[in-house]
């Protein structure tokens, strides 16, 4: 005979979801996408590890592209358990004013945000390696008004040197939350490393013991702190974080 | 991200031998822990990930510190040899854990189930008296979570882990933790953790083992879309509310959300749920008033097991021992069975069939739940007669109806309906019948 706990359920979780802002324009094309497919793909088993572990929330993911206009690959978050990463071509223009809309749309407890359980802030991870392409300037400004886009963890990576660091850093908040990656191997190991940190650390109960007496944590520092304490002990070759230095003196890293 | 260390990979330990990785077992935030080989023997290694510990060297000494004073009940996976310190980082070695312990997140997951209440129970039992030791060893833990446990589903059987943040009284590793366990001061950032503030832990983690909810996560915390840091801080920090906070229903749990609370919560005999209403109140969240001992809590657990017996429906539920109960499982009355009085109403033990008797029951000086001494059984001629048999070394007096004293030595067997009182060496156990 079974005991009463039998009948118990899976606690109540909140959920996490994490974004992917893609960016899909026709310099992506080549090298940079496809290890940007594979890199995506690799790492999503991880996620759902974190997700299926964990007792304070469950982790979904969205995935939203940008090029010519910009299209959610996910119609609603899904939990990392069902997502599969369909790759992404790169074709067309840079229209991030687009991508600010779509986002600003659904970051809203009437669309994306509306789990019966509550959210914890979604942790927004862009990839891009150029610049806009259209007026960008008052979808970002709408965005970033909005409360869920400003409690998020924020992450951008920049892949190249043409990718517009500003506009990133615009995004971002935070200059130290845009890292340039200069190699495939450095977008593989960022796009891990930024998916994984950021999950953990959005997907948890705040961290405690830091700052002043009754003063909240953030978040997107704490991401931040463990990204740049990461780079700085595990030196990954073709990274630049904000002010730092580029870690890699192999010429022919540089070729992006 | 880290690199692994391959298979066969030396790593020098501080007593000279080394530990040889044999492959990776896991991965947290702080380290890694693999399954290594010394002398022969298999092992764990945790090995924290460079710049994963604030003051490395206070952290290491720290670990020496606890390796030298060893565990204080068997309850706790260990640390027993320390790394020396190599590539920028360091470790320490401890038993492998079981296969049949799994973690306690898994539990608030639904992938496993206590099989039974008594399991449950035994689990509560079991943490409580851990924490008491390594209190009453001038420790506290200091990061108590739901990662710090492993059970075993069938019996109750717990492993205390990350013991690495164990420390002396008085001192601070700069451990953190997560706000949904830590008490509202170190939340709010008042207080560095110590053995006060694993005590409200304590309750937490109790709390979630039972009714697998959280005691502080109710409708005011659900209804709010994001969960900030800012309302983290107020919720489990400045303004914590206790979802059965008998003077204020603020935050009661929602159905269809808790829906665990809502059900386990009533079955649980109401001497427990004052625990609990006591240790989360508000005065005792915000330090007016003191927090529930160790002590407290083992006694409500021996007591609370004291009274768990099997309805003819095969599960187990709880009797009361103060009258009539109704079966958890399928809601049948249950007559008060006979009731053995020990010390004085400290405890009262069901005698029913399967129900074991503990020295703290027969010894005024013990507070032993795990040395069993005695046993009720079915006379297997006549299923209705029930006895208790002395399973110990200790001669018992048994004091007849009539007045009489017998004596049962091991291995015998006195009939409950002809028993009075049974005389121990320091204490007199008097059976209470239903009126």
């Amino acid at each position: 005979m079974a005991g009463i706990y039998e009948n118990a359920v899976k606690v109540a979780r909140r959920t996490m979801t994490l974004f992917f802002l893609v960016d899909t324009s026709g310099s992506m094309d080549g090298s940079k996408i496809g290890t940007l497919n594979s890199a995506v793909e690799e790492v999503i088993p991880e996620i759902y590890k974190l997700s299926s572990d964990n007792a304070d929330a469950a982790i979904k993911i969205a995935v939203l592209e940008f090029s010519n206009g910009a299209r959610w690959i996910t119609p609603a978050p899904m939990d990392a358990a069902d997502f599969r990463w369909n790759h992404l071509n790169a074709d067309g223009l840079t229209d991030f004013g687009e991508m600010c809309k779509m986002l600003n749309e659904k970051l809203s407890r009437k669309a994306f945000m509306s789990d019966v359980a509550g959210s914890f802030a979604p942790a927004i991870f862009l990839l891009s390696d150029g610049e806009p392409t259209d007026e960008y300037q008052k979808e970002l400004g709408r965005l970033k008004e909005n409360n869920w886009f400003k409690k998020a963890i924020k992450v951008a990576v920049a892949i190249g040197d043409d990718a517009n660091k500003d506009v990133l850093a615009e995004f971002t908040g935070n200059k130290e939350a845009v890292i340039t990656v200069h190699t495939p191997e450095a977008l593989t190991k960022m796009i891990r490393f930024v998916s994984v940190t950021a999950s953990q650390i959005g997907s948890k109960s705040s961290g405690v013991g830091k700052g002043g007496v009754d003063q909240a944590t953030n978040k997107q520092n704490d991401t931040i702190e463990a990204i740049k304490t990461t780079v700085a002990e595990d030196p990954v070759g073709g990274v630049e974080i904000a002010n730092t230095p580029v870690s890699s003196e192999n010429q022919e890293d540089w070729d992006w | 991200m880290a690199e692994y260390y391959p298979k066969g990979y030396k790593i020098p330990l501080a007593n000279g031998s080394y530990a040889e990785i044999i492959q990776k077992l896991g991965e947290g935030g702080q380290g890694v822990v693999y399954r290594v080989a010394i002398g022969g023997k298999e092992y764990a290694l945790k090995w924290y990930h460079k710049g994963a510990v604030q003051n490395p060297k206070k952290f290491y000494q720290n670990l020496e510190n606890n390796v030298n004073k060893g565990a204080p009940t068997k309850a706790f996976l260990w640390p027993l040899y320390l790394t020396q310190p190599v590539d920028g980082s360091f470790g320490y070695i401890m038993e492998l854990r079981p296969k049949n312990y799994r973690e306690f997140s898994d539990f608030l997951l639904a992938k496993v189930h206590f099989q039974s209440l008594s399991s449950a129970v035994n689990a509560a039992l079991n943490i409580t008296n851990g924490f008491r030791e390594l209190h009453r060893n001038g420790f506290s833990y200091q990061d108590l979570n739901d990662g710090n446990f492993f059970i075993d589903p069938t019996n109750g059987d717990v492993l205390i882990c990350d013991n690495d943040n164990v420390a002396p009284y008085g001192e601070s590793l700069g451990i953190a933790g997560k706000a949904r366990y830590m008490a509202p001061e170190v939340v709010r950032n008042l207080k560095r953790p110590d053995v006060m503030t694993d005590r409200f832990s304590l309750a937490v983690v109790l709390f979630r083992l039972l009714f697998l909810d959280h005691p502080l996560e109710g409708k005011r915390v659900v209804e709010a879309p994001c969960l900030t840091e800012e309302l983290e801080l107020k919720y489990y920090g400045k303004d914590p509310i206790f979802i059965y906070d008998p003077t204020d229903d603020s935050n009661r749990p929602v159905r269809g959300v808790h829906s665990n609370a809502i059900k386990f919560w009533p079955l649980y005999p109401q001497f427990i749920q004052n625990k609990f209403i006591t240790a989360l109140s508000k005065d005792a969240m915000t330090g007016k008033t003191t927090r529930m001992t160790d002590n407290d809590w083992q006694l409500a657990f021996t007591r609370l097991r004291d009274t768990i017996i099997t309805c003819p429906c095969g599960s187990e539920t709880f009797i009361n021992v103060a009258g009539d109960a109704n079966c958890v499982n399928c809601g049948k009355k249950i007559p008060k069975p006979p009731v053995l009085n020990c010390h004085n109403h400290k405890y009262g033990l069901a005698l029913f069939p399967g129900v074991k008797m503990y020295r703290c029951h027969i010894d005024k000086d013990s507070d032993d739940f795990t040395q069993v001494i005695g046993e009720v059984e079915r006379n297997p001629k006549n299923p209705a007669m029930w006895g208790l048999r002395n399973v110990s070394d200790i001669v018992w007096n048994v004091e007849t109806l009539d007045g009489t004293l017998k004596p049962i030595a091991k291995g015998q067997i006195a009939p409950i309906t002809a028993i009075k009182a049974i005389h121990f060496p320091n204490s007199i156990g008097i059976i209470e019948y239903s009126k």
